[in-house]
């Protein structure tokens, strides 16, 4: 359990301190061609406390939770900022104080569902794929849950609870083609727990025949034409464009460390039909996919306007790259376990709908590709970004054609961002993945269709 | 309750509550981590931790849970939790624990680390870089020396503890001038002792060169087939690949493996030996138990071409009808070649030394496309220049067999020991 309240400790916090209770708590179900391989749930947590010193940083975990813990950590965490200081005085200031509260709870008000019927749930989905779908030769569902609850109470003041769950179901299929296996994703879920993202099983359905639809097209399709070619990116992907080409070239710590994002600040680097925000909370008046109000330093969170019009305008701090740049820290500074220190990270990025139809879009390229799934990504801070690309079909003269194999995009962000000529009216959130960056963390990515000319692997 | 006694408890708790088999893992650990960021010494990271995985089997149902609470009640409630997982489970004869074996502790590494010496060989490897390649961003460096206690006992009776403590180093870097910026590049190692100076740890030294060299990096023009030089740090990334889509529990129990018939079958070059050995001498940072519970052999995956074994779980195995692996995987040895690197260089007529690829997981048949980074031009069998907006494209099964030639160089990364490897068929294509 965790402590409800870290008030009661502000007299322990003398040097510049961030105390933080978090309990994680992960449900993690996997059906692989209808075997239960993975039945598993995870309790994590613990105490934590960061001091700095002068510029030094010390950081204690300890997973027991208790009067006798936090003091530990808050006293060894000193004594490691001290190490530090010894060593080398850096003489740094300590931060401008702020020290905004809040409690903030996305729990479910509905009555929880028993391990007996989320298992139900999930065998009545495996059960329709394998009823509807009998010649796939694989069917992977894959459950998992993660609720992240913390307590924070900085030396500042600042205090937070807070209580984030994210429910998602991964669904990958999988049937023989000549010989070989072709597999198709999608992802169901997002914030909240599982009772507010899953009613019932049929409401899944609709987009299993869909991706089936998908999977055998696939199945017919062809390698791509390896090369720079016209693109629609669709609504999917341009979160994840958002995430991986511009989002992390714009992390003031990875702009600290030669970020070529650091030499064009002010300047233009997309066309002026793209602007990016990483959003705190709200975008449009909901609730974004990785609601943040306060960070993990007792920064309140606001929204970090990245590129506006084409220009890029600022970048995502903590406190201390903040004092460095001298700017106000934005609120980007987030911690995933116990155990784990803040760092720079994103919330919720996204670029900003435009005006264009899907449609038109499409209409507008003779010889391109329409690419609609994304896998993994990957930054660079030279901003060259890659991203894998799992459904996608071929445009030829305005119109839709062969599904296209798994591929991979690539291009330098600033590049490719100057080459955008048609950005769509719509958005689509996603917030099924994981960013890594020393650490795990959940984050939101949105954005709508683009199109640009940008680098795509194949044969 | 300490230690055994509380692995005892919940085995006895479990076997009271009419559970059929159940294994427990307790891990104890403590990090000393000093992290660079930017160029300074600026964090000093101490984290302890515990973690009790129960695991229970019950009319062939089971549930697994992990806790980092190691009080008599919140066992007591992860117990209860256990047993409505294994209740509302699926039936499945194919899971077990392991039978009993010889009772064994198991020791490697130091018992605690010394803290000044770490704090003088990251602070001496931050002035060397700065002295030696100033065109260096050093982004982030993380040396930490991590000290773990693990006890595994199951109901039939295996009791096993395992002691290690390791140190590890990893330096994230790009290389920046008035001009230019390069590809972030980053290594692992790690250390049984604190012998050397970090620079001369694994590939370090070399890719610190490589990346101020990567300053003057270009484009490369047009697309064409050709061989690529897949180096040791790259190399773990293809063969972390081969083992999720052709050798691990999902992938053979799911059918998609496309060596699932492959055994004893040619899958690779005769030049190609690959084994998982986390029980050799040359492999400071390995295990001596998995964690289905058996205590860990090394064993060889891939001999002279040939496919010789998976990386099967008990549970795979039982689930396929296949053997069981000797271990889990990791822990990779690559065995060398009879050739030098530059020899392979020389005997490319048109490709690239791939040093990093940035790039999805490969499709279940093996097809993958992703960008070289941090990468060279090779022609007429000489490194022409450092590349950049480069994909490259290709299938792992082609890539096994079409292996022409391997490094007699290799480098230990402590959890791994690889060569460079050169291999033909790879779409490589430009701007």
């Amino acid at each position: 359990m965790l402590i409800n309240n870290l008030n009661s400790y502000s007299s322990l916090l003398k040097d510049y301190t961030e105390l933080r209770v978090q309990e994680n708590r992960t449900l993690r179900i996997s059906l692989v061609k209808g075997n239960l391989v993975k039945n598993t749930k995870e309790i994590i947590g613990g105490v934590s406390a960061r001091v700095n010193k002068k510029g030094s940083w010390g950081f204690v975990s300890i997973p027991e939770i208790n009067l006798e813990s936090i003091k530990k950590a808050i006293q060894e965490a000193g004594y490691n900022a001290a190490f530090l200081n010894s060593k080398a005085n850096k003489g740094k200031e300590r931060f401008l104080p702020s020290n905004p509260t809040m409690e903030k709870s996305f729990a479910t008000h509905k009555t929880r569902l028993t391990q007996k019927e989320i298992m139900d749930y999930v065998k009545a989905v495996d059960a329709y794929i394998m009823t509807k779908y009998p010649n796939l030769i694989n069917r992977d569902i894959h459950v998992q849950c993660l609720d992240m609850e913390k307590n924070l109470l900085t030396s500042d003041g600042a205090s937070l609870y807070s209580m984030l769950p994210r429910s998602i179901i991964y669904v990958d299929l999988t049937l023989e083609k000549d010989g070989q296996p072709v597999n198709v994703t999608n992802v169901f879920g997002g914030r909240g727990q599982f009772e507010d993202n899953f009613d019932t099983p049929d409401k899944l359905y609709l987009e299993l025949d869909k991706t089936y639809e998908h999977l055998l097209k696939k199945s017919e399709g062809v390698y791509a034409d390896a090369g720079v070619k016209e693109c629609i990116l669709d609504a999917k992907l341009a979160g994840i464009l958002a995430h991986e080409a511009i989002g992390h070239t714009t992390e003031s710590d990875l702009v600290l460390g030669g970020s070529v994002a650091g030499d064009y600040l002010n300047k233009q680097v997309a066309s002026s039909l793209v602007s990016l925000v990483d959003f705190a909370h709200t975008y449009n008046g909901e609730l974004c996919p990785v609601p943040i109000y306060i960070d993990d330093e007792g920064t309140k969170s606001e929204d970090t306007v990245i590129i506006k019009d084409g220009i890029l305008k600022s970048f995502m701090h903590n406190k201390e790259t903040a004092q460095h740049f001298n700017v106000s820290p934005t609120g980007n500074a987030r911690a995933f376990e116990y155990f784990d220190e803040p760092l720079v990270r994103m919330r919720n990025t996204a670029i900003i709908p435009g005006n264009s139809k899907l449609e038109d879009m499409i209409a507008s390229i003779e010889d391109g590709y329409y690419l609609i799934d994304p896998s993994n990504g990957q930054a660079d801070s030279t901003s060259e970004f890659m991203f894998g690309v799992t459904l996608g079909y071929e445009i030829k003269n305005g119109k839709l054609g062969r599904g296209i194999k798994d591929t991979t995009i690539s291009g330098v962000a600033f590049d490719v961002l100057k080459t955008v000529s048609m950005v769509s009216d719509d958005m689509n959130w996603s917030a099924g993945g994981f960013c890594g960056k020393k650490q795990l963390i959940t984050v939101g990515m949105g954005g709508p269709a683009v199109k640009c000319k940008i680098n795509i692997g194949g044969r | 309750m300490e230690k055994k006694e509380i692995l005892k408890y919940c085995i006895d708790s479990l076997s009271e509550s009419g559970v059929d088999k159940s294994q427990c893992i307790l891990n104890y650990s403590k990090k000393d981590e000093l992290n660079v960021d930017i160029g300074e010494i600026s964090l000093f990271r101490t984290t302890f931790d515990t973690n009790l995985e129960i695991t229970a089997i019950h009319e062939n149902r089971k549930g697994s849970i992990s806790i980092n609470k190691l009080d008599k009640d919140s066992i007591d409630k992860a117990i209860v939790d256990l047993l409505e997982l294994s209740r509302t489970s699926e039936i499945d004869e194919a899971y077990d624990i392991s039978p009993k074996q010889e009772t064994k502790v198991f020791s490697s590494g130091d018992e605690k680390p010394d803290l000044d010496k770490m704090y003088s060989l990251m602070d001496g490897f931050v002035v060397k870089v700065k002295d030696m390649y100033p065109q260096i961003k050093l982004e982030q460096a993380i040396f930490d020396f991590v000290k773990t206690e693990e006890y595994l006992m199951n109901s039939n009776g295996v009791d096993f503890q395992s002691n290690k403590g390791i140190y590890n180093f990893t330096p994230i870097f790009t290389s920046k001038d008035d001009e230019n910026t390069t590809s972030f590049n980053y290594t692992q190692v790690s250390l049984s002792e604190l012998k050397k100076d970090l620079l001369e740890c694994g590939s370090i030294n070399y890719l610190l060169r490589e990346s101020v060299e990567q300053l003057k990096s270009k484009p490369l023009e047009g697309k064409f087939v050709g061989d690529i030089i897949i180096t040791p740090d790259c190399l773990y990334d293809f063969i972390y690949f081969l083992n999720s889509i052709n050798l691990s529990d999902n992938t053979l129990i799911s059918g998609t493996s496309t060596f699932k018939d492959k055994i004893n079958k040619k899958v690779a070059s005769p030049k190609f030996t690959l084994h998982s050995n986390p029980v050799s001498e040359e492999i400071c940072n390995g295990y001596f138990v998995t964690d289905d519970g058996f205590e860990a052999e090394n064993l060889t995956i891939i001999k002279d071409g040939v496919l010789k074994s998976f990386l099967l779980s008990q549970y795979g195995a039982n689930k396929t009808k296949l053997e069981r692996s000797k271990n889990t995987g990791g822990a990779y040895i690559v065995e060398s070649g009879d050739k030098t690197l530059d020899k392979l260089i020389k005997d490319i007529d048109r490709g690239i030394v791939i040093a990093r690829f940035s790039g999805g997981e490969p499709s279940p048949n093996g097809d993958f496309s992703g960008v070289a980074k941090n990468s060279f031009y090779i022609e007429n069998g000489e490194i022409k220049y450092p590349i950049t907006e480069t994909m490259i494209s290709g299938n792992l099964n082609e890539l096994l067999l079409n292996i022409k030639d391997i490094s007699k160089e290799r480098i230990n990364f402590g959890s791994t020991v690889l060569p460079w490897i050169s291999t033909s068929g790879i779409t490589i294509s430009g701007k």
